[in-house]
């Protein structure tokens, strides 16, 4: 960086995102929280390790491999060509973005004078995958072993959710320009992916012992501590904060990037390089918020864990379509979507006897798969790129945003890339018979053993007199 | 292994090389290769360990209520 106003940007940019990676850890924390809340307290310990221990193996993949995906597969590949040198292959060559630079050992991979920017993107990405392997862990509490957690929290956050987001969120993605799809702030990328995968995984581990009666009526298990549950989606939703700023590009001018002669147009854009602002954002994000919670009380009939959630579920529906929504749309949308996440978080519980701990099917799942349809209608027209807008199917120019499209997106995230990967996973790591803990040790908990161990300690402790 | 020894010079070389970490250009490949070790290791001892406990734990088919008189007062 030779001038200072270069530098200036540079700068900004590489702050920026590194405070959204920090706003975004209390994603993370809010998570922890509100499963140990959730849990009952002789699975207390296990929860929140299980949880904790998916930062560092989804950390090490996501520097090992996921990174590198992200960059390589937005062409599928095979499907669509890249904008940056036409080819329909991985993206490995030497183009300025090309998945090359982002191998683990490559010099860009590290400390480099050179390069502000990469570090802290990456670790904004790796926040996002922590999330949605969170998202699923929150389901399969109390009889999951940590052993196929990891797997399962590597194969979502390392794997299957950045091939979508290659697909979806990357500007050269395929299914922009195939189906038009748009997805600002990830109702599918992210959520509706993590609620699809923790389905197919439910499918597969059963329900809590206890859950359902002999006669199939599920029961409710707690949550034990609500006032932890509380803070905890509270803080979930003060990281939500860092999460939307880090979908966006601070300042970029997109004249010459569009190919504008003459034009300089300095702006925020969103993570495909169309125009938005932060404060535009602020508004859709606490307007879908209180949609959310307006309408989970009134369904819930003010019951305290599904207001929250809802609220939370009101923001993931509106997610997709926030960057150009007006805020009493954002908000209404944030609205059906918890009616009907709730709905069917019920009626699949009663039909097919599936144990989602923590509602994260519904809240995530569900609430992103229409999230993502609705958008598809409300922005049916917009340009879903600001390249060279064409046709559906095309494939070298860019659809717009349409209702089918969004709805073939909401497919490949929350069954092709979502529920049957999870499915398929976990069904052989129960082949192995490593999915599902004992019977007998789900009965008397997971943390049987430490608490022993703290009662033999208390007794030593209290009976001695120096 | 340093990869900088004198910042004056390497900042006011024609082309300032931006990798500056230990061993820069030359070891990036085996540290990967060794992170990979590390990564699969971790999850094969860990992996392990806790079979063996949780096998432990199942056969001495404790009651679901058993973990109450464990409750510790601090």
């Amino acid at each position: 960086m030779t001038d200072q106003l270069g530098a200036l940007t540079t700068i900004f940019t590489e702050f920026y995102y590194w405070v959204t990676v920090v706003l975004m850890f209390l994603i993370h924390v809010g998570f922890c929280m509100y499963e140990v809340g959730a849990s009952r307290y002789k699975h207390h310990q296990h929860t929140l390790m299980k949880n904790t221990m998916l930062i560092p193996l989804v950390t090490v993949t996501w520097f090992f491999f996921g990174w590198w995906i992200y960059w390589a597969f937005p062409t599928g590949p095979g499907i669509a060509p890249s904008i940056m040198n036409e080819s329909a292959a991985l993206i490995t060559d030497e183009s300025t973005f090309s998945a090359k630079w982002y191998l683990a050992n490559s010099e860009f991979m590290a400390i480099n004078l050179g390069d502000h920017i990469s570090g802290v993107f990456w670790a904004a990405f790796l926040l996002f995958s922590w999330t949605a392997a969170s998202i699923v862990s929150g389901a399969i509490i109390e009889r999951i072993t940590t052993f196929a957690f990891g797997i399962l929290a590597i194969a979502i956050g390392s794997c299957f959710w950045v091939i979508d987001a290659a697909w979806g969120w990357h500007f050269d993605g395929w299914m922009l320009k195939i189906l038009g799809y748009h997805d600002a702030y990830a109702s599918g990328v992210i959520h509706a992916i993590a609620g699809g995968f923790a389905l197919g995984v439910l499918m597969v581990l059963g329900p809590r012992i206890g859950k359902f009666s002999s006669s199939g009526e599920p029961r409710n298990i707690g949550p034990r501590n609500p006032w932890l549950v509380t803070v905890g989606l509270f803080l979930i939703y003060t990281g939500f904060w860092g999460f939307y700023a880090a979908c966006n590009i601070p300042i970029f001018d997109l004249g010459p990037e569009y190919g504008m002669e003459g034009v300089t147009y300095w702006t925020a854009t969103n993570i495909y390089v169309t125009p938005t602002t932060l404060s535009g954002i602020t508004f859709n994000f606490l307007m879908s918020l209180s949609g959310g919670l307006l309408a989970g009380y009134w369904i819930a009939k003010g019951d305290p864990f599904w207001t929250y959630s809802s609220g939370l579920a009101g923001v993931i529906c509106a997610s997709a379509g926030n960057d150009l929504y007006h805020p009493i749309q954002a908000m209404i949308i944030g609205m059906i979507g918890v009616v009907i996440a709730y709905k069917l978080h019920y009626w699949v519980e009663r039909k097919f006897k599936i144990d989602d701990a923590v509602g994260a099917v519904a809240v995530h799942g569900y609430a992103g798969f229409v999230g993502l349809v609705i958008c598809g209608f409300v922005l049916n027209g917009y340009p879903s790129s600001g390249y060279s807008v064409g046709a559906m199917w095309d494939g070298s120019t860019y659809a717009s945003i349409n209702p089918l499209g969004q709805f073939l997106g909401a497919i490949i995230m929350f069954v092709v890339l979502g529920l049957i990967p999870g499915y398929v996973i976990a069904k052989i790591l129960s082949a192995f018979g490593k999915l599902r803990i004992p019977r007998e040790v789900e009965i008397a908990g997971l943390d049987y053993e430490m608490m022993e161990d703290d009662k033999e300690a208390e007794k030593a402790v209290s009976s001695s007199t120096r | 292994m340093a990869t900088v020894t004198n910042w004056i010079d390497h900042l006011s070389a024609k082309e300032v090389v931006g990798a500056v970490y230990p061993g820069a250009g030359s070891s990036e490949t085996l540290l990967v290769v060794l992170g990979i070790v590390l990564w699969i290791g971790w999850h094969v001892l860990t992996g392990n360990s806790e079979s063996e406990k949780l096998a432990k734990q199942a056969r001495k088919r404790r009651g679901g209520n058993d973990y109450k008189s464990n409750i510790t007062d601090w």
